[in-house]
């Protein structure tokens, strides 16, 4: 798939999450995010982590909304001492969690099925300024290296000391600053020595340049793209008819079956 | 006309009161390959930078003197103008990367010279080959192994056609056989009437290939010579030797026989690979592993036993195994694989990622500390490693602003100051010169004499020089192990390590395989 047509969808995505409000449809919409990482085989691994690193974002959105939910009207599910938890809050907060896995989702699917120098040429033909484009790829490049580096300092401070949590709580904290230090000097060395590569290489943000792989937009790219554009269209037109009627702008019968649909399922 | 020609050239950083490099005058010719070398922290990384116009543009020092490529100042030229005049590949490839797969990295300089799409296909290919690179065009970029890399930004860098090629240690991470074939390249390219300047410790393999030798020392140029005048007794070998600097084996030999013919030679036997070692110290058994999305398992079912006393190296072409050996020996892969005694430190081959703490002293006082030793036990322990890794006079100073071959020695002095039963090194060597090289190895082997060292190098010379044993890791597997004369001696010819030229002498007289120094002492 052509990477513009994944940056078309990563939009869609952002267009639907945005304009959707039910926790269904954007649980939905989350579940087709997560389609292009089982297409590419993400490790069980990892597999894990996000489903932690899911869970605690929707549990934590939940509860907190669910807690200091202040709108009215509101129905109490459950009370904790003077504490109670809102149904409505509680609706809210899933839907912004999904809202957010959703987006997060796509993000994460664009940037681990597209390498970094396709993405780079994507954002040239959208014409995205040259210096922009090889910034942002660069750094999408270089970050999970970041992760990668740090658990090599871990290991090695950790041949030579006391596992981290064997201390006061407040000098792990310092320990983990700490070995922050080697990964930024890292990185602003090999800042420097890319900033050498570039200039050496004839760098230039502002002059044209020749194109070795020139990106082809093929019919499958064109079909998949309308078939977005016209979901989430859709979806941003009966979203905003929805509110034209909410906000009593705008009302008509003939469309009462999309506003039902709407407030039932969008 | 001089390609290059400086005059009285010199740079000051900001922060210094006297300048890094001075008063070097030098001229290069189309075709010239020149080796650049010299102690570490001389100038010549430095000299490089000032010849590419890399310090002129974002330096914010002082430029002494002048410097014109192809008659011009290399600072004044337009971007699409550097690259078509100058190539340059600093240390480190894989920061230099700028591309997701090879074929752009290498057109990479290409497109910014406008050329046509239909003449980047045949040049990309041609400098691949010229390279000895031999990987899919659509290849990842992150999954190439040190010395593919390195091979790569060569390549990119001389893409373009620029008439100059300035490289800072572009064999680092190269085996033998990787080393031989860019070296060749790079000759092709001289005789194609490129100026080629290469900075590098290893001359033994260089000084072949190369036009001329110029050595530095304290930021100015001692000596400019042909290879051919390099001979036994000559000035030019009395410098490399004043300055600490590799010497070619069999010249070592030449000269320390002064005149009298190694035909006559009756060398000691080796004694030390064959002394007897203690108990099991450090060991995996049939380890298998597969990194993500690599084409190949880096190891297949590879065992390894290490006792107390001995010194390992591991030798093998680029991406054989031998760091994910070192991983695995070091609980890394998985902690449940082996058996390793608690007092091991791994030293990782980017020594940046070993130091987190604000100065040397801290960093090397950090393990005692840790291990709830006094006061004094630790000063002890920090001044003994300091000593032992010549860091003495940097321990005010910040790790992380220190000179590559400073921070390696730093990394090692930490690791030795935690008084490990085992210590594991990847490429020791790396940025160092040949006596800082030795000085090092003389202290590992002083402060682990009942425990393991295991290191992992390309540098046969080392392996046999410092090693008790040597395991050869070939794509994966563990293809020979045992004493470093018997495997090295019995390495198959098409093996991508080979021997250098005095152990080949060794090995055709019957010889054991020492060093020079052994053999002469032998008479």
């Amino acid at each position: 798939m052509d990477p513009r047509t994944r940056l078309g969808l990563l939009s869609c995505v952002g267009m639907l999450a945005i304009c959707l409000d039910a926790p269904i449809s954007l649980a939905l919409l989350a579940g087709c995010c997560v389609l292009p990482l089982v297409w590419l085989r993400v490790s069980a691994v990892w597999w894990r982590r996000g489903l932690v690193a899911v869970l605690t974002v929707v549990w934590s959105t939940v509860i907190s909304q669910g807690l200091f939910y202040a709108e009215q009207p509101r129905v109490s599910l459950l009370q904790l001492g003077p504490l109670h938890l809102y149904r409505e809050g509680v609706m809210h907060g899933l839907a912004q969690s999904l809202r957010f896995i959703a987006l997060s989702l796509a993000g994460i699917g664009l940037t681990v099925s597209t390498p970094p120098d396709r993405l780079y040429a994507a954002l040239l033909a959208l014409r995205v300024p040259f210096g922009l484009a090889l910034m942002a790829s660069t750094a999408l490049r270089f970050l999970p290296e970041l992760g990668e580096q740090m658990q090599v300092v871990r290991r090695a401070r950790r041949h030579r000391g006391r596992p981290a949590w064997q201390r006061a709580p407040w000098r792990w904290l310092a320990l983990e600053v700490t070995l922050l230090r080697p990964v930024v000097a890292r990185a602003w060395r090999r800042a420097q020595r890319l900033a050498e590569s570039l200039d050496a290489r004839g760098f230039d943000p502002v002059a044209p340049r020749a194109v070795r792989r020139p990106l082809h937009m093929r019919a499958r790219d064109w079909a998949v793209l309308w078939a977005a554009g016209v979901l989430a269209s859709g979806v941003v037109t009966a979203r905003l008819l929805y509110l034209l009627y909410t906000s009593e702008t705008w009302y008509w019968p003939a469309l009462r079956p999309l506003y039902g649909f709407t407030r039932n399922w969008l | 006309m001089s390609v290059l020609r400086l005059r009285d050239a010199g740079y000051r950083y900001p922060s210094a009161d006297s300048p890094s490099v001075a008063g070097v005058s030098l001229d290069v010719e189309a075709g010239e390959l020149v080796l650049l070398t010299g102690p570490t922290g001389c100038g010549k990384s430095t000299l490089l930078r000032l010849v590419a116009g890399l310090l002129q543009r974002h330096g914010q020092g002082e430029v002494l003197g002048s410097v014109s490529v192809l008659g011009t100042a290399p600072g004044s030229w337009a971007p699409h103008e550097r690259v078509q005049r100058l190539g340059f590949v600093s240390q480190e490839p894989d920061d230099q990367l700028v591309a997701g797969t090879v074929g752009d990295e290498v057109a990479f300089g290409l497109e910014s010279a406008g050329w046509a799409r239909e003449r980047m296909a045949p040049r990309i290919a041609e400098m691949l080959e010229g390279v000895g690179l031999e990987v899919a065009l659509d290849r990842d970029t992150r999954a190439l192994s040190g010395g593919q890399t390195q091979r790569l930004v060569v390549a990119a860098a001389g893409a373009a056609g620029g008439p100059v090629l300035l490289l800072d240690e572009p064999l680092a991470q190269l085996d033998p056989r990787g080393a031989e074939r860019l070296l060749a390249g790079l000759r092709t390219l001289a005789d194609g009437g490129v100026a080629v300047v290469m900075v590098e410790h290893r001359l033994e393999p260089c000084l072949p290939c190369c036009d001329r030798l110029v050595v530095m020392e304290s930021g100015a140029v001692v000596a400019d010579l042909p290879p051919s005048e390099l001979r036994p007794g000559s000035a030019g070998l009395a410098t490399l030797r004043r300055l600490g600097l590799s010497v070619p084996g069999l010249l070592d030999l030449e000269d320390r026989l002064a005149g009298r013919d190694h035909d006559a030679l009756q060398p000691l036997a080796r004694t030390e690979a064959h002394r007897r070692f203690g108990p099991e110290i450090i060991g995996v058994d049939d380890v298998e592993w597969a990194w993500p999305k690599a084409a190949e398992p880096a190891l297949r079912g590879v065992s390894l036993a290490v006792s107390a006393g001995e010194r390992v190296a591991l030798v093998g072409a680029n991406g054989a195994g031998k760091s994910t050996l070192l991983a695995a020996l070091a609980g890394h892969l998985d902690r449940r694989l082996g058996r390793r005694p608690e007092a091991l430190v791994a030293v990782p081959q980017d020594p940046d990622l070993a130091l987190f703490q604000d100065r040397v002293s801290t960093e090397l006082a950090y393990g005692p500390e840790e291990a709830g030793l006094s006061a004094d036990d630790v000063q002890t322990r920090v001044t003994a490693a300091a000593h032992a890794l010549s860091v003495t006079e940097l321990m005010d100073r910040a790790p992380q602003a220190l000179s590559r071959g400073q921070r390696l020695r730093v990394a090692v002095a930490a690791a030795l100051a935690c008084a490990p039963e085992v210590l594991l090194l990847d490429e020791p060597t790396s940025g160092q010169d040949h006596d800082q090289v030795a000085h090092m190895m003389e202290a590992l082997r002083e402060q682990l004499a009942e425990g393991a060292l295991i290191f992992a190098t390309h540098d046969l010379a080392l392996a046999l020089r410092e090693a008790t044993r040597v395991v050869v890791v070939e794509r994966g597997r563990v293809s020979a192990d045992g004493p470093p004369d018997d495997v090295l001696r019995a390495l198959p010819p098409d093996s991508p390590l080979f021997l250098p030229p005095l152990a080949r002498l060794c090995v055709s007289r019957g010889w054991p395989l020492l060093s020079a120094a052994a053999l002469a002492g032998g008479q």
